[in-house]
């Protein structure tokens, strides 16, 4: 092809391949502009920013102490609750139950669910919560704690938070509380999974099955 | 022989775009590991927890740019005699030294604290203070069932016990079971003859729109009957309710169906105005609130 461009040709195409990249330039630099600042996220979909799991130090449901560094090296499927909720939380709660009985057998999953109310949420209402949901307390830890450090780790690690705090909302002014999170085993949060879809316990697994291969 | 100017224009624009993506900071991090000479970074946070040993520190730091969000960390500690005189809550400053396979922190400053006001800028205060057992509750308008203002400051001298609802909660055992539990708790107290009379019981509806005066009258003497002694329901106004939900953790939301999501609070103030009791959610008995309000409204100044 080459041997029979003329230089005018060559000339040509030389034009051609600048304006091509300045408009493939362009394009990418409105694709950037449109997508900053990052909507937010949408359910599924994925995080805002670069979320990474904090440490922390929680009581499970058994009364047990909890913390990061046990978890570390785990996928976590994560989702938000308070068991005055009386059908959202059951919804999702649901699909986690179901996500529970998905990925049985496997040892480097833990489900966890974060109370946003851990004033009323201590661990025997945990228990009794987790029981209606056939929670295995060894493979779905439902957590408390200081109420502080768990909306911290929430809104750092998880979920945005409303920024015009006037009251006192539930679920503690964080949105998108009813959204399942998937955690991969470097603590990075990866993707949310809309809560109340009874297609997210099996899109869960298989992106739990996309991350495992490639890790 | 082709120029590959325009090329490098694209792969240049494609780098950026990779940059300014979020698994930007990935790739920041991993620089950061795979860098041969230490990164070091000069941060502010606030501090979690002191471990005993003096080894870490749990530190909620601030964003360090192109390596790490905000976020709460168990960060290790060059000089543990560094850590000797701090607590919980201290504001810091320190630099965060990275190295291909460790980190630690050094030169922490303590700069201020978070809990005492007025501090260095706060990194964030998010939550109102709580009240806890023995505070002040302050002093806050409702309105009655008969449309008139009642201020809990008109109160002072009688033990007080108040919890919230909603009259079209539908749930039994819910907002239903807190009147339930108020009804039997007043009816222990009306029998028990040792009791002295300075108590008053408050249902509160957090739905002032919904739940008129009228509403309220009307709901009341379904659990009250004809007696409507030492218990009264009310209304808080959204500005009632700003100002006093936050400090004793009650939470609610409107829903889209005009419902709510709310918890529990039942609140028990002594004689003197403070907070003597919370029970919190639904599972507790009407023999406790009585119990609890006997002893209220004994307090002596």
């Amino acid at each position: 092809m080459k041997e029979i461009e003329g230089n005018s040709q060559q000339g040509d195409l030389a034009i051609f391949k600048w304006v091509a990249a300045a408009m493939v330039a362009l394009l990418i630099g409105a694709i950037i502009f449109a997508t900053r600042p990052a909507p937010p996220p949408r359910a599924p979909g994925e995080p805002d920013r670069l979320r990474l799991l904090g440490d922390f130090r929680m009581t499970d449901s058994t009364g047990r102490e909890v913390t990061s560094a046990e978890l570390r090296d785990k996928f976590l499927v994560v989702n938000f609750v308070f068991t005055s909720c009386t059908v959202s939380c059951a919804q999702v709660n649901q699909q986690m139950a179901e996500v529970q009985k998905l990925v049985a057998g496997r040892d480097n999953v833990r489900l966890v669910s974060l109370t946003v109310d851990p004033g009323t949420d201590t661990p025997p209402v945990l228990a009794q919560f987790g029981a209606r949901f056939g929670a295995d307390t060894n493979r779905w830890l439902m957590l408390t704690g200081d109420k502080q450090r768990i909306y911290e780790l929430i809104e750092d690690s998880f979920l945005r938070r409303d920024a015009n705090l006037t009251v006192s909302p539930m679920p503690g002014g964080f949105i998108g509380t009813d959204r399942i999170v998937v955690v991969d085993r470097t603590g990075r949060i990866r993707r949310y999974f809309d809560g109340f879809s009874q297609a997210t316990p099996a899109a869960i697994l298989n992106f739990l099955n996309e991350l495992n291969s490639n890790s | 022989m082709t120029d590959m100017r325009p090329l490098l224009i694209l792969l240049a624009a494609l780098l950026v775009a990779g940059c300014n993506d979020h698994a930007a900071p990935t790739t920041a991090t991993e620089k950061a590991m795979t860098n041969a000479t230490p990164r070091t970074f000069e941060v502010r946070g606030v501090i979690r927890e002191v471990p005993a040993g003096g080894q870490t520190l749990v530190v909620r730091h601030e964003e360090i740019p192109s390596y790490m969000p905000k976020m709460t960390m168990e960060l290790n500690v060059r000089n543990t005699n560094e850590v000797l005189n701090l607590q919980p809550d201290d504001e810091i400053t320190f630099r965060l030294v990275a190295t291909d396979d460790t980190h630690w922190i050094e030169n922490i400053r303590r700069v201020g604290r978070t809990n005492s006001a007025p501090a260095a800028a706060p990194v964030e205060a998010h939550l109102v203070r709580e009240l806890k057992v023995g505070d002040d509750f302050p002093d806050a308008e409702l309105l009655d069932e008969h449309g008139k203002t009642v201020h809990f400051s008109e109160l002072r001298g009688q033990a007080v016990a108040f919890s919230f609802f909603f009259t079209r909660c539908p749930l039994p055992d819910f907002c239903p079971l807190m009147n339930k539990n108020l009804s039997a708790a007043r009816r222990a107290l009306l029998a028990d003859k040792s009791t002295a009379t300075n108590w008053t019981f408050i249902s509160i509806s957090f739905d002032s729109e919904f739940d008129t005066s009228a509403m309220l009258a009307g709901y009341a003497r379904s659990y009250r009957g004809d007696d409507p002694s030492h218990w009264f329901f009310a209304s808080a106004s959204p500005s009632t309710l700003a100002s006093i939900a936050p400090q004793i953790d009650f939470m609610f939301a409107r829903g889209e169906d005009g419902g709510f999501s709310h918890n529990l609070r039942t609140v028990v103030l002594d004689a003197q105005g403070r907070i003597q009791h919370v029970f919190n959610g639904n599972k507790w008995q009407a023999e406790e609130l009585a119990k609890e309000m006997k002893t209220a409204t004994q307090t002596k100044p």
